[in-house]
């Protein structure tokens, strides 16, 4: 019998590794959490917590040569905003393979809690139409699984994290376990009415977040305080972050050992036995090697993160991955598309009087609408999009200067509504993530060589969507209407996906129906590396429902002897 | 019109307990950020004594002070020296030195005095031709500067809680508030 340092080592603290953590502790399982980043502790280490844009470095931006240095890729999830600049990767430090690389930007985060301290909470299902899709039109790895096989993990998941959002009775959109949905303002109330009228089958609703509107007093969290300085970390735990939710939930247990600015550089692979023995890791600052062991491995790096880690995990005396007997390992990898928006201006004059108090964390939707009964007759793409929003009211822009440019600025300007498109991107087998072996980060570990590009489907499908927008806000009565398109670059959605598909067909896929490895049964990959295509509703509620699911298994396969 | 921070301080440790207290006092409290770090002061000189005096009149000017305090006393050309001596790119500083010249040339050349020694009537009639793109030279230098002060007055401790109502914690949201109730801008 092997001599393990721990039951289980779940790779990454973020959404996924979060959770697997807190089930498998749960669950009896001494753990040992691993992640590249610095330590920030709940409350302790949100250090722009609460402040205000005087007390903030350049008063909220960082210079451009700074970002341009450091955080070229990072930048588009935020790094440039010094309130949140401690939670993004050093692009210069930690570089993928630039020269090598198609345009590709991997915002990664750098410290434990990954971006869960820094998503956008949008907090949506997928639907049986998704687990579906690649089956029907012959993109991809067929799901394994079902809608119905998960929808019990995510009232599961939801009800822990704590969800807000409307029931809806969508088949497209399934409702879940919500608290009440955070309102919408007046000038959106006026859109949804006239939008659902004109044009039956259009919805739009209040956006379902991790943002709580009701107090969750046993486990230290209080509901929203309308602040929306999320992505600077919240002492309230009012969303869903590893930090606020899951460590808490393991730590408590007794059983989590946690151990931050360890990079995970691969996993040793034993052939005669087809399991995973160890876990390696360099400190991050000491650049020591470690070898880890344990009886299952958790591997939630990040859908990218994962991967590479895979990759770099060879067969003893060869190139190969150990875990690349399908050949699809690295292959398949999908992110939304999104930089096409459109919007207009509400111009009744009964809404001037009002403006909003309080800053919500979240905004509106608009559900899909396209291809749900089979294919539209009238779109030349398959799969659909949904559209994210908000209304709101800036400041008046005041021309001149002086005293008068001074109180005019005391006014608000109109009612504005504007959307950004989320489209599903279908899987290709030659959108890949490799390494290039002759290419090391400062650890030792090959850099990442981006292939990912968008096609003729996902252009179709922003088209359409701007074509779709602008109808809509007419038909609602906004003027002012237009739409925008701008250059749409793989993993800017931060909703990269793919690399280690599940499949039923271990030569088609990389892990199985239950997150588990095709080619070493204790080891599950449960974030977004596993999925086999993108829906075009966000996806971090499937990745909590998988890993949870898997976590379960796991434990009973332990249990059963069988791993 | 600022909502008594104590009282929010007060609701938040009723609510969630102790724990609270640190972070959300730190928050509360608006503690005077360390002067040193990089991003609150500027790092080195950039200005001369007369550019730094001719930047602080025109600000003033742009956001006089009122019933409200004006650029100068929120802090405005102290981060205008800041942003063109460490966040600026060499273009940038040089097109703004440049232009803060040509302003100050326009003065002497009209006024036969200094800018910042004019009355401010005759400043704004400077300002004013500046902003019509009928000074030589001028290159868009006033749209860029009212710019910097717009940005560094509503980002000030002054523009956010004096000029404009700060509410670090609204503890819920209205989608339908009266206007008239606040009759000013919520910071954000």
């Amino acid at each position: 019998m092997a001599n393990y340092d721990f039951d289980a080592i779940v790779i990454g603290s973020g959404i996924s590794g979060g959770w697997a953590a807190k089930e498998l502790t749960e669950k009896g399982m001494k753990v040992l959490m691993l992640d590249r980043g610095r330590m920030v502790e709940h409350r302790k280490d949100y250090i722009t917590e609460g402040k205000g844009p005087w007390q903030l470095a350049y008063r909220g931006n960082l210079p451009p040569a700074e970002v341009d240095r450091d955080y070229i890729m990072a930048k588009w999830g935020g790094a440039g905003l010094s309130a949140q600049t401690h939670y993004y990767n050093n692009d210069r430090l930690n570089p993928i393979d630039f020269e090598n690389s198609k345009p590709f930007r991997w915002v990664r985060p750098a410290q434990v809690g990954g971006k869960s301290l820094i998503w956008g909470r949008v907090a949506l299902r997928w639907s049986a139409i998704d687990f579906e899709a690649n089956k029907r039109d012959g993109h991809g790895s067929p799901w394994p699984i079902s809608y119905d096989e998960i929808a019990p993990w995510y009232s599961y998941v939801e009800k822990y994290a704590g969800i807000a959002g409307s029931k809806e009775g969508l088949p497209q959109l399934p409702d879940g376990e919500f608290q009440p949905p955070h309102p919408l303002n007046v000038a959106e109330l006026w859109v949804k009415e006239r939008l659902e009228k004109a044009m039956p089958g259009r919805k739009l609703i209040s956006t379902r977040t991790a943002n709580m509107t009701e107090d969750k007093p046993e486990q230290g969290r209080s509901r929203c305080q309308d602040r929306n300085m999320c992505a600077r970390g919240c002492s309230f735990g009012a969303y869903f972050s590893t930090q606020a939710v899951t460590l808490p939930a393991a730590r408590k247990t007794g059983r989590l050992t946690l151990l931050s600015d360890q990079v995970v550089t691969n996993l040793e692979y034993d052939p005669r036995t087809k399991r995973v023995t160890g876990v390696r890791v360099v400190d991050a600052n000491t650049h020591e090697a470690k070898v880890w062991r344990s009886r299952i491995v958790f591997l939630c790096a990040s859908a990218m993160a994962s991967t590479q880690i895979l990759l770099n995990s060879r067969l003893p005396g060869g190139e190969r991955s150990f875990a690349d007997s399908s050949g699809v390992l690295g292959h398949y990898v999908m992110d939304h598309v999104f930089r096409t928006g459109f919007g207009g201006t509400v111009s009744d004059p009964a809404l001037e009087p009002y403006i909003a108090y309080g800053r919500r964390p979240n905004g509106v939707y608009i559900p899909r609408f396209r291809n749900l009964n089979g294919q539209d007759a009238d779109a030349d793409f398959v799969r659909g999009y949904g559209m994210q929003g908000a209304a709101g009211r800036g400041p008046a822009g005041a021309g001149g200067f002086g005293k008068a440019m001074k109180e005019a600025m005391r006014g608000y300007g109109p009612w504005t509504i504007r959307f950004t498109v989320f489209a599903e991107c279908l899987p290709y087998k030659d959108n890949t993530i490799t390494l290039n072996p002759a290419k090391l980060d400062r650890y030792g570990v090959p850099l990442a060589v981006f292939n990912v590009t968008f096609r003729d489907n996902e252009m179709k499908m922003m088209r359409d969507a701007a074509l779709q927008g602008e109808a809509m806000m007419k038909a609602a009565g906004l003027t002012g209407v237009n739409s925008s398109n701008e250059e749409h670059v793989p993993g800017d959605a931060i909703h990269e996906m793919g690399g280690a598909c599940m499949g039923e067909d271990p030569r088609g896929s990389v892990v199985n129906r239950w997150s588990q490895l095709h080619d070493a049964a204790n080891v599950f990959v449960t974030d977004g590396s596993q999925m086999a295509s993108t829906s075009c509703v966000n996806p971090s509620m499937t990745f909590m429902a998988l890993t949870a699911r898997a976590a379960d298994h796991a434990v009973k396969l332990v249990k059963a002897g069988a791993i | 019109m600022i909502f008594d921070r104590r009282d929010l301080l007060a609701g938040a440790m009723a609510l969630l307990g102790t724990e609270l207290a640190m972070p959300l006092a730190r928050a509360l409290a608006a503690e005077a950020p360390p002067a040193a770090a990089p991003g609150f002061a500027a790092s080195h000189t950039i200005f001369t004594a007369d550019q730094r005096s001719l930047v602080a009149a025109i600000s003033e000017r742009i956001i006089p002070t009122t019933d409200t305090p004006g650029a100068i006393a929120a802090g405005v050309p102290q981060f205008i020296e800041m942003m063109v001596a460490d966040w600026y790119e060499t273009i940038d500083r040089n097109d703004f030195l440049n232009g803060l010249g040509v302003v100050e040339g326009y003065a002497r050349v009209h006024f036969a005095t200094g800018f910042t020694q004019l009355a401010p009537e005759e400043q704004d009639q400077i300002l004013t031709l500046a902003m019509r793109n009928q000074i030589e030279g001028e290159g868009g230098f006033f749209g860029h500067c009212r710019q910097l002060v717009i940005l560094g007055y509503y980002s000030s401790e002054i523009g956010c809680k004096q000029e404009r109502v700060y509410v670090p914690v609204p503890g819920r949201y209205d989608g339908k508030y009266p206007y008239a109730q606040v009759g000013r801008v919520f910071s954000a």
